[in-house]
């Protein structure tokens, strides 16, 4: 049993993981990408000797290692820090499983932020061959890490069919290897490397539009044209290896893409669809910018238009990774654990014994006394609105908020009681043709915990016959 | 002045199709031209482009509006005719959320771009009609945001109209015009719709087209200000690039940034439509105007709150309008001969009003949103 801590109120927990990841993507991608940009900037200004370029690159090792060690760590850590919170079974499942993957992803790491600061502090006080091979050193490292935490993420897409056989039998380490090498795990890495090596050009563009273009034409438009070419293989490329993930994507997680594509006319579409618009849309424009900017005309190229490119990477970044996370619906571990935390194996037990006796949300005295059958007064309808409370935190809070995100209150502000009771009882049953089915876990408990639920959700939209 | 050097690599674009239109429409002079004119290059160009960026949502207004038109009906089928443009119609959602986001975008972007006029001083002479017939557009642009907004005819629309019209019509002499001309009878009605309808459809862009021409000619024939760092640079210290293609291209940039905004707010957050107004149902708690209008909103509030009754409002709406006269007589106070004292008075002044017109708003939507809770 695990206890979660969080009850964060307007956002809910999964806005606070979220914004975290997205800024840690940002910046955690460009510590990759921007790890080989470096090395290979240097050897092109060591070979044709270029002392102008060794001085912007100086400037932009300095803004990488502040960026990436300070931002990128704190934030790393904030994401693991946030997930143990706001989803403890989903987090106990990846530590139970991946201990030995975040041991390696670790190392990795330690040797990279390591490298990154001796890179940067070495500059000019070593001989340039050594300099050059600690910048490949922590490119080799970063990406590395990238190796390694890749497969823990892509793992709660698919685990696998291997790791799914012995899911829940207290042997699912065993299936180590093929839990971390599950079926979105190569097209993954591909797609997140390629989003590196664009991310380190975007970044760059910062430090080159900062280059003054009278003072030095030549420099900057060299510095730019040759960041603009780190774009290239993702705007090639990544169309083939989204193609190549997708084709690896679960069919019930395509559908709610499907779905989405088939209303986006009414202005119904799924968030994932919407999600993955924004990242079509924002990624052109990118290209377009960069291209007619920082490519045709890199002396008009400013400090605000690298701003703008860097916010659209990141509505971007925002966008995939949160289609990504929508992607997984309603599951947090592919065809295992449901975004509520409820194991799949777990529903029926559930539905036959209560969910209340086993809520994370209910100390122990507590869950004797919402097992307690109250017979008297006011205390019954506080007692049955109580283990209401319980349900809805056990159940619902993983996604919804009462008056911000996905707001019950607003969701269900035309339902009477009565129609509450309704989708209540489709989600309990969980039938096979079921559109919530696409997108939400099942309501798992006894019919009267479902009641109490009901009951509770009509206090939040006061109408006649609510109460 | 010094220029920069990619512009005068810059080769003039040559094809079949250019030379084809060029024999026809002689493009190599309009070229030639928009070359010859430069805008400046300092640190501050960034507040250039806000005039274009407006002028980028005017445009996605224009378009979005014409595609609305085909489908809304004004008058009593108001609101059913707005409920399927976001329900039934393919993509009638994305141009209405697209038409509601870009004009509260373009209201926003006009408030900046006059800020950034204003402390550039750009209303020195001889800009000052480019002044007068900016602000002319801001008035328009908010008139165009008002009446639009009843439209739809969803209860916050019925009712935030009424309130917004309440206003003027606590005026004496005022309430019998504004009854009878603006809202068409006592109350908010499916009349007073049509009559919105066409001022918002017909009367404003027909106006707001001759004043924005007259601006853009203003901006065309005068250029864009220098700010008083860069004036007193000597002549050739100061930077320029040319209009066409440098600053134009930069200028579209920031349409395509705008776009992409734009974009993301109608995607993400689509512009709902609340149930049918019931004119006989009570107001919704905490009913308040657009945000443009709340600090006006909010200012007669807290005025009324020390002067109440019809005296409060008549001293409030005496208060905006003197202070709307003296935000245009500007160019008349800060002159250049004025000497730069009060230059730096009319400055500090400027960031009061930005400041007090944030509080306003600020303080507006706390109450609005204490009520509600």
């Amino acid at each position: 049993m695990n206890y979660p801590l969080w009850d964060v109120p307007v956002i809910g927990g999964m806005w606070v993981i979220g914004g975290i990841a997205i800024i840690h993507v940002m910046i955690s991608h460009f510590a990759i990408g921007g790890g080989f940009y470096l090395p290979m900037a240097e050897r092109k200004a060591l070979r044709e000797g270029r002392d102008d370029w060794m001085q912007v690159l100086r400037k932009h090792a300095k803004f990488f290692m502040v960026l990436t060690a300070v931002f990128g760590a704190v934030t790393g850590v904030g994401i693991w820090f946030s997930i143990g919170l706001a989803n403890p079974e989903g987090t106990s499942t990846l530590i139970h499983n991946f201990v030995f993957g975040w041991a390696m992803e670790y190392a990795f790491f330690l040797a990279e932020i390591t490298a990154a600061a001796v890179y940067y502090y070495t500059w000019g006080r070593v001989s340039d061959r050594l300099h050059l091979m600690i910048g490949w050193i922590y490119a080799g490292t970063a990406w590395m890490s990238l190796v390694i935490i890749n497969g823990i993420l892509a793992f709660m897409l698919t685990p696998g069919r291997a790791w799914l056989e012995v899911a829940g039998t207290g042997d699912e380490a065993a299936r180590f290897w093929s839990a971390f090498f599950n079926p979105t795990y190569f097209p993954s890495l591909a797609l997140r490397t390629l989003v590196c090596i664009s991310l380190a050009g975007i970044w760059a563009f910062v430090t080159a539009s900062r280059i003054d273009s009278y003072a030095q034409p030549r420099l900057k438009t060299e510095v730019l044209r040759w960041s603009v070419k780190w774009l290239i293989p993702s705007f090639v490329l990544l169309p083939f290896c989204f193609a190549w993930y997708l084709a690896m994507v679960p069919e019930q997680q395509l559908n709610l893409l499907e779905l989405g594509i088939s209303t986006i006319g009414q202005g119904t579409f799924t968030q994932v669809t919407r999600a993955a618009l924004v990242t079509v849309m924002t990624s052109a424009t990118i290209a377009a910018i960069a291209y007619l900017f920082a490519w045709r005309h890199p002396l008009d190229f400013n400090f605000g238009h690298a701003c703008a490119l860097l916010f659209l990477a990141f509505a971007a970044t925002g966008a995939t990774e949160y289609a990504r996370e929508m992607l997984r619906k309603p599951y947090v571990v592919g065809d295992h654990m449901y975004s509520n935390g409820v194991r799949k194996s777990d529903v029926d037990r559930f539905n036959r014994d209560g969910y209340l006796t086993r809520s994370p949300w209910a100390r122990p005295a507590e869950r004797a006394g919402v097992a307690a059958v109250v017979t008297s007064g006011s205390q019954v309808e506080a007692a049955h609105l109580g283990r209401g409370w319980l349900m809805f935190r056990g159940q619902c809070m993983a996604c919804h908020t009462i008056d911000g995100y996905r707001s019950m209150r607003r969701l269900l502000a035309d339902r009477d009681r009565e129609a509450i009771g309704s989708i209540l009882t489709m989600l309990h049953e969980y039938k096979e043709d079921s559109t919530y089915r696409a997108y939400m876990p099942p309501l798992v408990g006894l019919p009267e915990e479902v009641d109490a639920l009901g009951d509770y959700l009509a206090t939040l939209t006061p109408k006649p016959g609510n109460t | 002045m010094a220029q920069s050097s990619s512009s005068v690599s810059d080769a003039p674009p040559r094809g079949p199709i250019y030379e084809w239109l060029n024999d026809r429409l002689g493009l190599d002079w309009f070229l030639a031209f928009a070359r010859k004119k430069t805008v400046p290059d300092h640190a501050h160009t960034f507040w250039y482009y806000w005039g274009g960026i407006s002028l980028f949502f005017f445009v996605v207004q224009l378009v979005s509006g014409i595609l609305l038109l085909m489908y809304y009906r004004p008058g009593e089928q108001a609101y059913d005719s707005v409920r399927e443009i976001t329900y039934a119609i393919d993509f009638g959602w994305l141009i209405r959320s697209a038409h509601s986001w870009s004009a509260n975008l373009m209201v926003l972007a006009v408030f900046i771009h006059m800020f950034s006029v204003f402390f550039m001083k750009a209303y020195r002479k001889p800009r000052e009609f480019g002044w007068w017939s900016g602000l002319v557009l801001l008035g328009l642009t908010m008139v165009f945001g008002f009446s639009g907004y009843l439209l739809p005819m969803d209860d916050l629309a019925y009712f935030a109209t009424q309130v917004g019209l309440n206003i003027p019509k606590s005026l004496p002499g005022m309430g019998p015009i504004i009854e009878q001309l603006v809202q068409g009878g006592p109350d908010v009605s499916s009349v007073t719709i049509q009559r919105f309808f066409a001022l918002h459809v017909v009367v404003l862009p027909l106006v707001f087209l001759g004043v924005l021409a007259f601006h853009l000619w203003l901006v065309f024939k005068h250029g864009s200000a220098l700010p008083p760092s860069e004036e007193v640079k000597p002549e050739p210290q100061r930077r320029s690039i040319p209009f066409f293609p440098n600053f134009m291209l930069k200028d579209l940039a920031m349409w395509l940034f705008a776009l992409n905004l734009l974009t993301l707010l109608a995607f993400l957050y689509p512009w709902p439509l609340g149930p049918q107004a019931d004119p006989l149902a009570a107001a919704p708690e905490g009913i308040h105007p657009e945000w443009y209008f709340m600090s006006q909103f909010q200012a007669l509030k807290v005025i009324g709150r020390y002067v109440p009754g019809m005296a409060g409002e008549l001293l409030g709406i005496g208060l905006f309008s003197m202070g709307g006269v003296l935000w245009g007589l500007i160019p008349f106070f800060d002159t250049r001969k004025a000497g730069a004292a009060r230059a730096r008075a009319i400055t500090w002044f400027g960031l009061a009003v930005v400041l007090g017109l944030a509080a306003l708003t600020v303080m507006g939507y706390w109450e609005v949103w204490s009520v509600a809770e």
